[in-house]
């Protein structure tokens, strides 16, 4: 199994780096590559949001089909 | 009045006549006073010159005899059975040719109810300072008695009474009865022996001491002190129940419980079985009731946990996703390419971004908001 990063990691990596990127004191170069780790981050934000919410519907679905007529 | 002695020597001797006239002559020197007692023996007959009777200390059982004459007697219509009690006024005489020591009653008084009245406030005054009535000796009577001890006359209603209520209220009670005098002056003894009998049977628990209504007098042994001090004595709880409402024996004030009449008595001694069933039963059905309203609301805090539940990841989802568009926001504001958009550009050369003109002829990568292309400096 990798060590994938989780979703809290990621999120605490996006925001440290807006953070950053609102006090103004990095150079152009780091700029452009924080943002761009940044919109990196995102994607793998959302990505792991869908599939959460992905698996969260299904077993839903489940569920409701499994519980008796009250 | 001088008796002549006889002298042998330096003794004086009295003839047993001499002897008992001068004891008599004596006795007259005495007062003439009220005795009360009891009546006892009483002997009259029509050829008799006196009437004779027994005066009885009720209480110590000391005796006197005393006698009146019978046609004063009869005049007072005294109508006096054995065993009442009387004040006798007299003196003390002696009938001197037999030597019989005996009061010469001059009037008799019956004791009457204000005398009553008084000896029965007085004892209940004594017995009172005695603690004898406190409430805190009173012991409870058992919710179901194992066994019911009545002692009562043969007196049909009160004993009749008591049962009846009993047997209608609890039919399986066990009830021994022990029937006695209720009534005239062999009474409280009688009352005594049967209840010390009665309590010690086995498994006796409760012991009703029933008696009907009567007179005042009737009752007067229901108020005496060995009885009153017997009732206070004994190991299980006594119901007394002695006449109507408003009589008050004192057995009753040294009873563990008062009943106003022996029907009264016969519903506190047993529970009633029918109302017992039913407190059971109403009891059961709240139980049942109770167990399954609680039940049910334990389905609903689980029901309502579970939509939580069933919420919660999708709103924690939400939540997340709202949070991060807003980082997504931010970052976005802070873009370069925003700055792009606006018609800047980013121009880099080999060292990277060119922040200072560049040799002429070099090659540069020129980014703009659309896309990059390359240029060759003049």
């Amino acid at each position: 199994m990798t060590d994938e990063p989780s979703y809290e990691e990621l999120e605490r990596e996006l925001e440290s780096i807006v953070t950053r990127l609102e006090q103004g004191q990095v150079s152009l170069d780091e700029a452009i590559a924080l943002w761009e780790r940044g919109e990196q981050l995102y994607k793998l934000c959302v990505g792991k949001l869908d599939a959460a919410q992905g698996k969260v519907e299904e077993l839903a679905a489940r569920v409701e089909s499994a519980r008796p007529a009250s | 009045m001088k008796v002549e002695a006889l002298e042998y020597g330096d003794r004086k001797v009295y003839t047993v006549a001499a002897f008992n006239k001068g004891v008599a002559s004596w006795l007259t020197r005495l007062p003439t006073v009220w005795i009360e007692g009891e009546v006892t023996e009483l002997r009259r007959h029509e050829r008799w010159a006196s009437v004779f009777f027994t005066l009885k200390d009720p209480e110590i059982g000391a005796c006197l005899p005393a006698s009146m004459p019978r046609g004063r007697f009869d005049a007072l219509r005294l109508d006096l059975r054995d065993g009442e009690r009387v004040h006798v006024f007299g003196r003390p005489e002696l009938y001197e040719a037999r030597g019989d020591f005996q009061l010469r009653a001059l009037s008799i008084e019956r004791f009457g109810l204000g005398a009553h009245l008084a000896a029965i406030e007085r004892l209940k005054a004594k017995l009172a300072s005695e603690g004898l009535f406190a409430a805190e000796r009173k012991r409870p009577l058992p919710r179901l008695p194992q066994r019911i001890g009545l002692v009562t006359g043969n007196d049909a209603a009160a004993k009749r009474d008591v049962l009846a209520t009993i047997a209608a209220r609890f039919p399986p009670a066990r009830v021994l009865v022990a029937e006695t005098y209720v009534q005239g002056p062999r009474a409280a003894a009688a009352i005594v022996d049967a209840l010390g009998r009665i309590c010690a049977e086995p498994e006796v628990d409760v012991v009703v001491l029933a008696r009907g209504g009567g007179s005042f007098e009737d009752l007067l042994p229901f108020s005496e002190e060995k009885l009153v001090r017997a009732v206070a004595s004994y190991p299980v709880p006594i119901v007394s129940a002695v006449g109507h409402e408003q009589d008050t024996p004192l057995c009753d004030l040294a009873a563990d419980v008062r009943a106003s009449t022996p029907t009264a008595a016969g519903r506190l001694v047993v529970p009633d079985l029918n109302d017992l069933l039913e407190r059971l039963g109403r009891s059961r059905s709240s139980l049942q009731i109770s167990v399954r309203r609680s039940l049910e609301r334990e389905r609903q805090r689980l029901a309502h946990g579970r939509t939580r539940l069933d919420r919660a990841p999708a709103l924690a989802v939400e939540r997340k996703r709202a949070s991060l568009e807003h980082a997504h926001g931010r970052l976005r504001a802070l873009s370069p390419r925003a700055t792009l958009a606006r018609g800047y550009a980013i121009v880099r050369g080999g060292d990277g971004v060119v922040t200072s003109p560049p040799a002429s002829g070099s090659r540069v990568d020129v980014e703009v908001a659309e896309g990059t292309f390359g240029a060759t400096v003049d």
